[in-house]
């Protein structure tokens, strides 16, 4: 029995995705699908549609000027378009060594690949423009945004390994620089940061007017901590070890984890920023319905 | 506190298998790779000190259900250990010195070293203490009582003498466990000198000393024994012009290492040696010597076997009594008109009697005269009516121990008060026309009809009776064969020493089909038997039975001399007894009514009123047994004859506590509660660790690990 939201979702299970190898094919089996189960039109479409005239002023373009009009009125008009619907998308990789943290057979940063992979295909086949920017403690791979690095996006995920710890927040703050243009930047990572923090570092992407969209991917035992057996914690990115006797713990840890949660999705649903908690046992449908919702947000605008 | 089965507390050490366990869990490091410690960290630090045992009471419940259910399987018991107790005992002894005196003990020097050791223990013996002494054969006898006395208990020891008894060892050891029993001394003691030899113990017999007693065997016995016995003796008997000739052959047994070599052995009659013959026999191997046939022309003579002397003289010697072998006489009396043929179906069957013989006499019933009587031991009158000195004569020889057979007709006996007459006697019986009676009720219990007890012996079911007298018996009169219509057919009645038996109907076919029966003829031969009392003489006796004045009567009887007109009265019969040493003693009427034959020899038995003729005589052997003189070791043999008991490393000597370790217990059977007791505890811990299981998650070792459950 399908009890996923939608019918394609069956084609996004991750485990079932993590058998692919080849990421393109992934991301077309995985889209494909989902995008024939929404039963309706893609906002996909022309790209030069006509908006509205206006007046002339000095210093348009004349090649601008619409001389039919000129003809009939006498005036000149400058003939303005809707915006250029292909947007830029940038996704942005966590690969930190937090990231191949994996309880159940599907690690974060696949997740994460996965997630990367079908919307930069969702993005290209829109026409958009496709840029993907990996990083650990520092920036690894940056690919800028364009519509013919689709390939080159897929290739640099492909090549993404955890090897070293994460500096989430510096790398944040660093990127922010570079998104001059609107973008829908899209944050992959577990987010092991504090939400004040991690939210203050995210506000320059909003205020250069990008739509982010923050995939807070967690694995199911990141959560719900089934541990019972006493055991040594050791930090995969600091190699940290720390005794713990699960009794009565395990309850602090997921109440602490949820108050990181919610205290995360508070705060970026108070920056305009999207939030989006992904379980890397869940398929795939929820993270591109956030992604499509914010796609479709930005066509609108002018 | 002891154990029956310690090797089982070897499984205490699972209760080490909880802590154990625990403390492995306490060591066991699970490494898991955590994305973050971000939010570990922030939680207080849990340390390895929360894996305490939280519970120790439900530990400590484990380990004792675990410790008390091993200690059940090891079966503890409390006990004071009864040899310690009486070594560490102080106070005054009860000792009970067992003394063997059997005919064996009479080998060499034993008795001689088993009285030296009997007085050691005397003169072990504490001012305080007090010993009895038991001297034993084949019964036990209190020589001395409970005395403190040194010097009756050392003087009964030098004048006992070796007996001609068998050895017995239970009767003397219950008796010492009696003495010890009844003692309120705090140390019992008992000492078994004797010979062990193995003939003397029967496996069944085990012996219960008080708890605390000790028994310590001394042993006298030798490990290479030689001795020459002479076993046994056989008599065959032949008959030559009238006299029985008799040809004795002797048994003998080497019980020893060494062979016997031409060694004489002498037949003695009267006292005089009439033969000698060499044997020579291999070692521990058996021979025999055949002396030429002598003819026995007279009752009652002492003969005997001796073989020179050797470390046991008691079996050099084996005695023995030869008599002729008698015809049974029997005088049948019959009425004056009839002819030889009414008596001839009893002549005939008596005549065809080899063992006994019988000779008969038929005559007529009014002409009887004392000397008639004379000799004879059965008189049978056939339907035949006596004058009354004839029923006195007949009435005197009855008494005397004759026997009297009444085969009744039409004519009456005698007067209805003959004392000889078992009951008073009736009309006939006409069962002619109801085809004959048969016979409906045999005492088979009656010596007469034992031996057709077995259908296959016999039957006399189909014999016919047309008639019959009818006779009913007196109280004290035994019916010995019924009518089957209820009639008395056969009545015994006892006379004197005598025996009287009536047949209600006729012997010479007249009346019934009987002679013309099959079983006639042994019906008839196990009657005369009985009236005559014929009993197979037996040429010796053994040392421990018993003979009462019925013996020798019976002799007398089966020799025809009841009916010599004497004046003795076999019943009131009284004689003197004169032992092999010499001893006399009155048997029968006056005197003692039972002798025990416990001297090796001749016992003669002379009784009154017989006249000069030869007394009666018995000979008696030791026990063929009590020449096999192979001995069980001393601790071998009580830890048999008393259940099984420890050796202590005085070689022969063995302090043996009467119950063993098993018995005690199986007294106190604590296992039972121990047992009991684990499994509630078992039940209980099982209870509690599931609530708390299910409360809290508590592992099955008594520590608190988490949400296991």
């Amino acid at each position: 029995m399908d009890t996923h939201l939608i019918p394609g979702a069956r084609f996004v299970d991750p485990k079932v995705l993590s058998r692919v190898k080849d990421l393109e094919l992934l991301a077309k089996s995985v889209v494909d699908g989902f995008i024939n189960g929404l039963h309706r039109a893609p906002y996909f479409g022309a790209s030069i549609d006509f908006a509205e005239h206006r007046g002339y002023v000095a210093g348009d373009d004349i090649r601008r000027v619409d001389w039919r009009l000129y003809a009939r009125t006498d005036r000149y008009y400058i003939k303005q378009y809707e915006a250029d619907t292909n947007a830029n998308l940038s996704v942005l990789v966590d690969v930190s060594k937090s990231m191949a943290f994996a309880s159940q057979g599907v690690s974060k940063l696949e997740y994460g690949k996965f997630l990367a992979a079908c919307i930069a295909y969702l993005s290209h086949r829109q026409r958009d423009r496709v840029g993907i920017v990996t990083f650990d403690s520092e920036i690894v791979a940056h690919v800028p945004p364009s519509a013919k690095h689709f390939n080159v996006l897929l290739h640099t995920l492909d090549r993404a390994v955890p090897e070293r710890p994460g500096r989430l927040l510096a790398n944040l703050s660093l990127l922010a620089e570079h998104f001059k243009r609107r973008s829908i930047v899209a944050l992959i990572s577990d987010l092991y940061e504090s939400p004040e923090a991690l939210v203050e570092v995210l506000k320059p992407y909003a205020f250069l007017g990008n739509d982010l969209v923050v995939f807070h991917v967690l694995d199911p035992a990141e959560i719900e901590f089934p541990y019972n057996e006493p055991s040594r914690f050791v930090d995969l990115e600091s190699g940290e070890e720390v005794p713990v006797v699960p009794e009565g713990f395990a309850d602090q840890y997921r109440k602490l984890m949820q108050e990181h949660i919610s205290a995360l999705r508070t705060k970026c649903t108070d920056a305009r920023i999207d939030y989006v908690l992904l379980d890397t046992s869940k398929p795939l449908d929820e993270a591109l319905f956030h992604y499509l919702g914010n796609r479709e947000r930005l066509m609108r605008v002018r | 506190m002891s154990f029956l089965a310690p090797f089982f507390l070897v499984g205490l050490a699972a209760v080490a298998v909880p802590i154990f366990v625990h403390l492995i869990q306490r060591e066991r490091r699970n490494v898991i790779e955590f994305p973050s410690l971000m939010f570990i960290q922030k939680i207080p630090f849990q340390s390895v000190e929360r894996r305490r045992i939280h519970n120790w009471w439900l530990l400590l419940l484990r380990l004792a259900a675990l410790a008390l259910i091993v200690a059940a399987f090891a079966r503890p018991f409390f006990t004071v250990d009864p040899v310690a107790a009486a070594a560490r005992a102080t106070g005054a002894r009860e000792v009970v010195i067992l003394l063997d005196r059997s005919a064996s003990m009479g080998y060499g020097n034993h008795w001689a070293r088993a009285q030296d050791e009997a007085r050691k223990v005397i003169n072990g013996l504490g001012g305080e203490d007090r010993a009895t002494l038991v001297l034993f054969d084949d019964g036990p006898e209190e020589s001395v009582r409970a005395t403190s006395d040194r010097g009756s208990l050392t003087a009964a020891i030098g004048q006992a003498k070796v007996s001609s008894g068998a050895t017995r060892f239970a009767p003397a050891l219950r008796l010492a466990q009696s003495k010890l029993s009844m003692s309120d001394r705090s140390r019992k003691e008992a000492y078994l000198i004797s010979d062990f030899q193995k003939s003397g113990w029967a496996r069944q017999e085990e012996i219960h000393l008080p708890e605390g007693a000790t028994i310590t065997p001394i042993s006298v016995a030798e490990l290479e024994t030689s001795d020459l016995a002479v076993a046994s003796v056989s008599l065959a008997r032949a008959s030559f012009s009238g006299e029985d000739r008799v040809t004795i052959t002797a048994g003998l047994i080497n019980r020893g290492g060494t062979p016997v070599t031409k060694r004489p052995v002498q037949l003695e009659i009267d006292g005089r040696v009439t033969a000698s013959r060499d044997v020579t026999i291999a070692p521990n191997g058996t021979g025999s010597v055949t002396y030429d046939a002598v003819t026995v022309s007279d009752s009652n003579v002492r003969a005997s076997i001796r073989t020179g002397t050797d470390n046991l003289p008691a079996n050099n010697s084996f005695f023995f009594v030869l008599s002729p072998s008698r015809p049974v006489s029997v005088l049948v009396l019959q009425n004056d008109s009839a002819d030889r043929s009414a008596s001839i179906y009893l002549t005939t069957v008596l005549g065809l009697s080899t063992a006994p013989r019988f000779t008969t006499e038929v005559a007529a019933a009014s002409r009887v005269t004392p000397g008639q009587l004379d000799g004879r031991s059965l008189v049978v009158v056939n339907d035949a009516s006596l004058s009354s000195a004839t029923a006195d004569l007949l009435r005197a020889f009855v008494e005397r121990g004759g026997g009297l057979f009444l085969a009744l007709g039409d004519r009456n006996p005698s007067g209805s008060d003959w004392a000889l007459l078992p009951g008073s006697l009736g009309s006939a019986v006409d069962r002619l026309a109801m085809r004959g009676g048969t016979l409906g009720y045999l005492d088979y219990s009656s010596p007469i009809f034992d031996e057709f007890k077995d259908p296959r012996n016999g039957n006399f079911a189909n014999m016919r009776f047309l008639k019959y007298r009818t006779l009913t018996p007196a109280p004290t009169d035994h019916v010995l064969a019924r009518f089957d219509d209820g009639a008395a057919a056969l009545v015994e009645r006892r006379v004197g020493s005598g025996r009287v038996i009536a047949f209600t109907s006729t012997i010479d076919g007249s009346w019934n089909d009987v002679p013309k029966h099959g079983m006639y003829l042994p019906l008839m031969h196990r009657l005369a038997q009985y009236l005559a009392q014929f009993d197979q003489p037996t040429p010796w006796q053994t040392v421990g039975r018993m003979m009462d004045i019925s013996t020798p009567v019976a002799a007398l009887v089966r020799e025809g001399q009841a009916g010599a007109g004497g004046s003795g009265r076999a019943r009131g019969a009284r004689g003197v007894v004169v032992s092999p040493a010499g001893e006399q003693t009155s048997l029968g009427e006056g005197g003692t009514p039972t002798i025990a034959l416990n001297e090796q020899g001749f016992y003669s038995v002379r009784l009154t009123g017989v006249g000069d003729r030869r007394p009666f005589e018995v000979a008696v052997n030791m026990d063929p047994a009590e020449s096999d003189l192979s001995s069980l070791p001393a601790a071998e043999f009580l830890a048999g004859a008393t259940g099984g008991g420890t050796v202590t490393p005085g070689g022969t000597s063995m302090e043996q506590a009467v119950l063993t370790p098993a018995d005690i217990e199986k007294k106190q059977s604590i296992w039972w509660f121990l047992l009991v007791a684990g499994l509630v505890a078992l039940l209980a811990e099982s209870i509690v660790s599931n609530r708390l299981s299910r409360r809290s998650g508590f592992n099955l070792f008594g520590t608190n690990a988490g949400s296991r459950a």
